[in-house]
């Protein structure tokens, strides 16, 4: 009879799940479309190393409590399994197995149970003392922790209770169950264990099927989201843009759910609300408005509230009744003033264990205000008029392109003649502070007998800052015109002094039909140590203690971690001075993103925060490898009285190192 | 009504380099713009056009390819942009370039009343400040030059109240329409495209006026119906940067030299 | 007129000379009577050789010299065999365009005025109108029209004028453009003066280009040098191109010959007390309800300096993180003060809070194009140098003498700017003394 009423119940919440997975599957296709299944192999095994193998969740604090509590659950569920089917099925159990393996499965189950509870109670208590982000306290997530914990201790004491009424014998296999049997005996009466049995099944039985059904409508979806999330992460790196097509009556940018891609839906159900986004941005860590959890919880509170709308319409009615994903204090809704602080940086992607994709969700808002709006902060009226004009950021003369190396004799770039294009980036060409690194650079690239050439005054901006701005029209012109330029030429290598044009040359030209060997002049220079091409000149001691400062364009968004590591290590004999927050984790200098362009009116100056950081190491110099990163540096330095820190770039320290017969 | 904005195609002029060697102009790929005080006089057209409902045109007289200019025009939201387009126009000054811009006005103005022209104070390769006031006095209008702010435009009375720029103040003037107005770069913060307007300003048509849609005296517009011509051009004598005096040790004397070389170079009068 | 075997003279040909066209607009276009010059997309002319007449039209009418007429070498030989004979020939247009252009006389400086006080433009165009009329021979003439404006007859005399035309109505009162260009027409047409100076003022300009438009002769604006030919006619001066060049324009088809001067480019004349000259009293009888434009309000900046935009403001004593607090910027205000200017400052200066954000000069500030900038403290980062680099001139205090906002200053005092600025204002306060 019990069977028979499970029977029913298990159909029905097998089938309410069914039907809560669907509705949510569902509304994830009602997203764009987009291919993410090319390298299935490949993508299998991120999906090994980052899902099952959990490598990201370990890498910070707590995470190990996560793994138990992850792997637990996969062997769990096959206990839950046999679970399901004898409640349907009484003769169909373990018991069935030969006995060495049934007391191992028994054993494995018992302690994995113990580790689960274990975990959840240090997760409950992490979570009331130490909770990863304001305002994780939530009912939802003590309830869900709660509800992990009942399923254990009805596990405990369905076991416990099976034994101590002698239906199972005490078996060494299971200390676990065993103390609750003991426990149990002492305080119920026989008759009472038998009641107990079927209690303790019951509420195993409803814990888990309501468990089940409560998912889907949990943040606990990413239990069923996170891993085909892995398998479905952009492989590589998040560093580029997806391409617009600019033809009549298509929408630009992204302002309601519809206009996402079923990717970028997907991201936000496989939100685990770890907070670990919102940790590592420098935005929120200054006080800005952006978090990026928020900004993926608002796309899914989003989705949840119109979604069913708008799965029925289509077309213009589709587009009328859906909710804009861009607004203030509304739900479901990120302020413009939070997509405007994001420092495109990468740390939110770089920390989520899920592989969540924040950036390019920004992006494709910000697209939408200022392609379909033109709405913007006033500042960067300027910054488009005068890349679309004048092909710089400040709008300077184009013919003041190459006014840096008047006194240089530069050789301009030919195809055959000249091996490398040297790209200045703007930067390099126009700011006073960063043409003295161009200027060095060249003197290094000339004693380590580098053939290059420049453009000179034909060089264009690469226009990485506009599209990471969101106006990706403007990028498109401009990425065309460059990108027949180096057609024209005949350019195939390139070395940069910007990681932002070497970004935006190597993986955003691309997109544009234009494959470069593209090198930061870290990753050349390190090259030529390594080799012997290059020598240096005894150990730079007047650079003092020198503390690295990665860019987030070098390092998180292509892996060019090492390179600028193994150049100071060789200038000064010493490895580099590092900050708390570096490597993968290393915090923004502030100007990524097109912030560069922007003034910084909510909390406190990112650079400053940096700043403030190397500082803490007292060192006599801070080496960057970014002209952003050297404008934000050289800012916040003087910022601080006495700090009596100079900012150097990397190509600095190797000239300063050159031996001096060399010219 | 209409409200009209006329605008200039002119050459990026920080680019405008005179080449120290062989003393002609440095030209190459100098892009063309519209004239930054000219984009302001468009903006308020087209806030005129948002706020009273009035129907916006773009004007320019120039070569067939400032047609650039109205194409923007229209990306930002103008119903009509015109071009006018002649060789018998070409090589105009001021007083010719007014004689064709009001009589494209006057033509505008025989199917629907005008109500407002909006000019930019001045172009920045000429710096004239003359073609405002000479559609003005052409046509008739009230003429409001440097406006920095529309304080009230009333169709009913027929009226317009600005405010005016002038040097250590302000005036608050009332005119009957129509009036043309010269616009300073306060008045307004001009707008962007949005792209999808961009791609539709690509397909929508720019008209083109040539004299035979004018039909003015030959005589009186372009070179011919230009009093004035460049006689000659040379470079400005280069003021290369000069450090004056020793600050270090003698501020006093260092800051009195420069004082003099200041008054004696006319840059400033005390 | 011509006889069966006459050799003619040889007209050649017209041709660019290459790199020299400044793409003016079309001019030599403009000018061919046969339509044998068509433009490039660079704006360039390429004439059709085959069409040319050789009516030496588009080489007279191109301002920088870029065309010029090529003979063949037998064509040559014959000019130089007519060159022999030859003699210079006058057409009938040319003489009617002189008779026409003698007709006019004088020269005269509107006197531009604000409640009787006069602008100090006016006698610096007094100053060099002197200068014109005492080369062409002619008398100075100044222009007075106003409300209760006697009194600058007389000023006017001791400012180097001869005599003043004197419209004294209370139509008048308030400058309006539609009284002033009837009376200024009024007084043209009869009168007939060869050059009207006006300066190039807020006033100066709304109704020197109205004039001009309804006398139907040209206007040079802006000018920063005048002088006389040696036809007689006024050569006018002006930047152009943002003054990346200068041009020197003529109007010698048409009188009067119109320019506007900008204010303090000509020197102040020396006033002579007491000296005389004919007032000769006009009229221009407007009754006030024919006007339709209604002065309502004049508001002076004075007092309300706060309010005073930068962007819009002549002088700007600016400052950056060589500031040091916040205190220190009344040093700026100061001199900002006796010079009549406003204080600016750079990025840094506004992010410390130092100066508030509406007073930022830079890439994400004001872009400011005054007549001095003086930059103090400011080591001139690209961010900042974009906001001012146009300014007319450019005065840099720092310390540091390698600081970049040296490369774009006009002048430059390597020094501390607590010492420099404070004598600086000192300087000024003196000056201004000495004068009154």
């Amino acid at each position: 009879m019990e069977h028979i009423f499970f029977s029913v119940l298990l159909s029905l919440s097998m089938a309410a799940f069914a039907f809560s997975c669907y509705r949510r599957l569902v509304l994830v296709a009602i997203g764009k479309h987009e291919y993410r299944f090319d390298q299935p192999l490949a993508r299998f095994k991120e999906m090994l190393v980052y899902a099952l193998g959990q490598k990201r969740v370990m890498s910070r604090p707590f995470g190990l409590n996560h793994v138990v509590i992850f792997w637990a659950f996969l062997v769990l569920a096959v206990a839950n399994l046999e679970f399901l089917v004898s409640g349907i099925l009484p003769g169909l159990s373990f018991a069935l197995l030969p006995e060495p393996l049934h007391d191992a499965l028994a054993f494995l189950f018992d302690i994995c149970s113990l580790a689960v509870l274990i975990a959840v109670a240090v997760a409950a208590v992490r979570r009331s003392i130490n909770p990863p982000f304001p305002g994780a306290r939530t009912c939802e997530a003590y309830f869900i922790l709660s509800m992990i914990a009942l399923l254990m201790l009805a596990f405990f004491g369905m076991n416990g209770a099976l034994i101590a009424s002698g239906v199972r014998t005490a078996s060494p296999f299971t200390p676990v169950s065993g103390i609750f049997a003991s426990l149990l005996s002492s305080c119920l009466a026989a008759d009472q264990l038998n009641l107990a049995v079927s209690v303790f099944w019951w509420i195993h039985a409803v814990v888990l099927l309501g468990f089940m059904n409560y998912l889907p409508y949990s943040k606990h979806m990413h239990i069923l989201t996170a891993i085909p999330n892995v398998f479905l992460r952009t492989m590589g790196k998040s560093n580029t843009q997806p391409r617009e097509e600019f033809s009549e009556g298509n929408i630009f940018g992204a302002a309601t759910v519809d206009q996402l891609t079923w990717k970028d839906l997907l991201d936000s159900f496989s939100c685990t609300e770890c907070g670990r986004c919102h940790d590592s941005c420098p935005a929120a860590a200054t006080g800005k408005a952006l978090n990026p959890r928020e900004v993926l919880h608002a796309i899914k509170e989003n989705l949840l509230q119109n979604g069913t709308v708008l799965e029925k319409l289509a077309g213009d009615a589709q587009a009328e009744r859906a909710v804009s994903l861009i607004g203030e204090g509304k739900k479901g809704a990120t302020p413009e003033s939070a997509l405007w602080s994001c420092t495109s940086c990468g740390a939110c992607m770089e920390a989520c264990p899920v592989f969540i994709e924040h950036l390019p969700k920004i992006v494709k808002m910000r697209r939408h205000l200022v392609q379909m709006e033109a709405k913007f902060p006033d500042e960067l009226l300027n910054l488009f008029e005068n890349m679309e004009q004048r092909s710089n950021p400040w709008g300077m003369a184009p013919s003041e392109r190459s006014k840096w190396s008047s006194q240089l004799e530069l050789r301009p770039f030919v195809a055959g003649e000249t091996e490398y294009l040297l790209f200045l980036g703007c930067s390099g060409a126009f700011d006073a502070r960063n043409k003295q690194v161009s200027v060095a650079l060249t003197r290094v690239l000339d004693a380590a007998g580098v053939s290059y050439g420049v453009l000179g005054r034909e060089e264009k901006c690469c226009g990485e800052s506009v599209r990471r701005l969101g106006n990706e029209y403007l990028f498109d012109l401009m990425a065309r015109e460059s990108v027949a330029q180096f057609r024209e030429k005949g350019v195939t290598k390139v070395i940069t002094q910007c990681p932002h044009c070497y970004n935006t040359l190597k993986n955003d030209f691309r997109q544009f039909g234009l494959e470069l060997e593209v090198l930061h002049h870290s990753e050349l220079i390190a090259g030529f140590l390594a080799s012997g091409e290059l020598q240096l000149e005894g150990k730079m001691e007047e650079l003092g203690n020198l503390v690295l400062h990665d860019s987030c364009y070098l390092g998180r968004h292509n892996d060019v971690y090492q390179p600028p590591r193994s150049v100071v290590q060789a200038v000064t004999g010493t490895a580099a001075g590092e900050m708390e927050r570096n490597l993968d984790k290393a915090f923004c200098c502030g100007a990524g993103g097109g912030r560069m362009w922007l003034e910084e009116h909510e909390g406190t100056p990112i650079n400053r925060a940096r700043v403030a950081e190397a500082l803490a190491l007292k060192p006599d110099t801070i080496c960057v490898s970014c002209p952003f990163c050297m404008t934000m540096f050289e800012d916040g330095v003087k910022e601080v009285p006495g700090a009596g820190v100079q900012v150097k770039d990397l190509a600095e320290l190797v000239a300063q190192a050159l031996p001096k017969t060399s010219k | 009504m209409l409200v009209i904005a006329c605008l200039k195609q002119v050459p990026d002029t920080t680019q405008v380099q005179i080449d120290p060697v062989t003393n002609t102009l440095v030209r190459d790929g100098i892009p063309f713009i519209v004239n930054p005080y000219d984009t302001h006089a468009l903006e308020e057209t087209l806030r005129l056009k948002d706020s009273h409902g009035l129907k916006s045109v773009a004007l320019s007289m120039g070569p067939p390819n400032a047609e650039a200019t109205l194409r923007k025009a229209l990306a930002l939201g103008v119903d009509r942009s015109i071009l006018l387009s002649d060789r018998a126009f070409g090589g105009a000054d001021t007083l010719s370039t007014s004689n064709v811009l009001a009589a494209a006005i006057r033509k505008l103005g025989e199917s629907e009343e005008v109500g407002l022209v909006f000019c930019g104070k001045q172009t920045i390769d000429g710096d004239t400040a003359q073609v405002g006031p000479g559609i003005a006095v052409r046509l008739g209008y009230s003429q409001l030059t440097l406006v920095d702010r529309i304080e009230k435009l009333d169709l009913d009375a027929k009226t317009v109240t600005v405010r005016r720029k002038l040097e250590g103040r302000y005036e608050i003037v009332e005119a009957r329409l129509p009036a043309m107005i010269t616009v300073v770069r306060e008045l307004n913060r001009p707008r962007y495209p949005t792209v999808p307007m961009r791609l539709a300003s690509a397909k929508a048509e720019v008209e083109s006026w040539s004299n035979e849609q004018l039909q003015l005296d030959v005589n009186s517009v372009g070179l011919k119906g230009s009093p004035t011509w460049v006689s000659r051009i040379f470079s400005p004598e280069r003021q290369e940067g000069e450090i004056i005096g020793d600050g270090l040790n003698d501020p006093i004397a260092a800051a009195r030299l420069l004082l003099d070389r200041l008054v004696q170079g006319d840059m400033l009068s005390v | 007129m011509s006889e069966p075997v006459k050799v003619k003279r040889p007209r050649g040909k017209a041709r660019v000379i290459a790199g020299k066209c400044i793409a003016c607009g079309a001019r030599c276009q403009s000018v061919c009577p046969i339509n044998g010059v068509e433009m490039s997309e660079q704006g360039e002319p390429v004439i059709e050789t085959a069409k040319c007449i050789g009516c030496v039209k588009c080489v007279k009418a191109c301002p920088a010299g870029a065309l010029e007429m090529f003979y063949t070498p037998e064509e040559l030989a014959i000019i130089a065999s007519f060159e022999k004979h030859g003699g210079e020939e006058i057409d009938e247009e040319e003489l009617e365009r002189r008779s026409r252009v003698a007709a006019y006389k004088g020269v005269w400086v509107f006197v531009e005025q604000n409640d009787g006080e006069a602008a100090k433009v006016s006698w610096e165009l007094t100053g060099v109108g002197r200068e014109l009329a005492d080369t062409l021979g002619v008398p100075l003439s100044a222009v007075i029209i106003g409300s209760g404006v006697d009194h600058l007859a007389d000023t006017a005399f001791s400012y180097c004028a001869d005599q003043a035309y004197m419209i004294n109505d209370s139509v008048f009162r308030q400058y309006r453009t539609e009284p002033f260009l009837a009376a200024m027409c009024h007084l043209i047409e009869k009168h007939k003066p060869q050059v009207v100076l006006m300066g190039a003022t807020g006033m100066g300009r709304d109704l020197a280009g109205a004039v001009a438009t309804r006398v139907k002769t040209g206007l040079t604006a802006d000018c920063t040098g005048l002088g006389i030919d040696a036809k007689g006619n006024l050569m006018q001066t002006r930047p152009a191109f943002g003054g990346n060049i200068m041009a020197t324009i003529m109007c010698d088809r048409f009188r009067p010959q119109m320019a506007t001067v900008r204010p303090h480019v000509m020197p102040m004349p020396q006033q002579r007390q007491g000296a005389t000259g004919i007032t000769i009293p006009e009229s221009c009888p407007i009754p006030e309800s024919s006007i339709f434009t209604r002065v309502l309000e004049v508001i002076t900046d004075k007092g309300g300096k706060d309010k005073v935009d930068v962007a819009g403001a002549e002088f700007i004593v600016s400052g950056g993180r060589g500031l040091m607090a916040k205190e220190n910027f009344a040093l700026l205000e100061e001199l900002a003060e006796e010079l009549g200017g406003v204080v600016g400052g750079s990025r840094s200066a506004v992010d410390a809070g130092w100066l508030p954000q509406d007073r930022q000069v830079g890439q994400t500030g004001k872009t400011v194009r005054p007549k001095i900038y003086i930059a103090c403290g400011i080591s001139g980062a690209i961010q900042h140098l974009v906001g001012m680099q146009d300014s007319d001139v450019i005065v840099a205090i720092n310390r540091d003498r390698e600081a970049p906002i040296f490369e774009v200053a006009t002048f430059g005092i390597v020094g501390d700017l607590f010492e420099v600025v404070p004598a600086l204002t000192a300087g000024v306060r003196e000056m201004k003394q000495l004068r009154s």
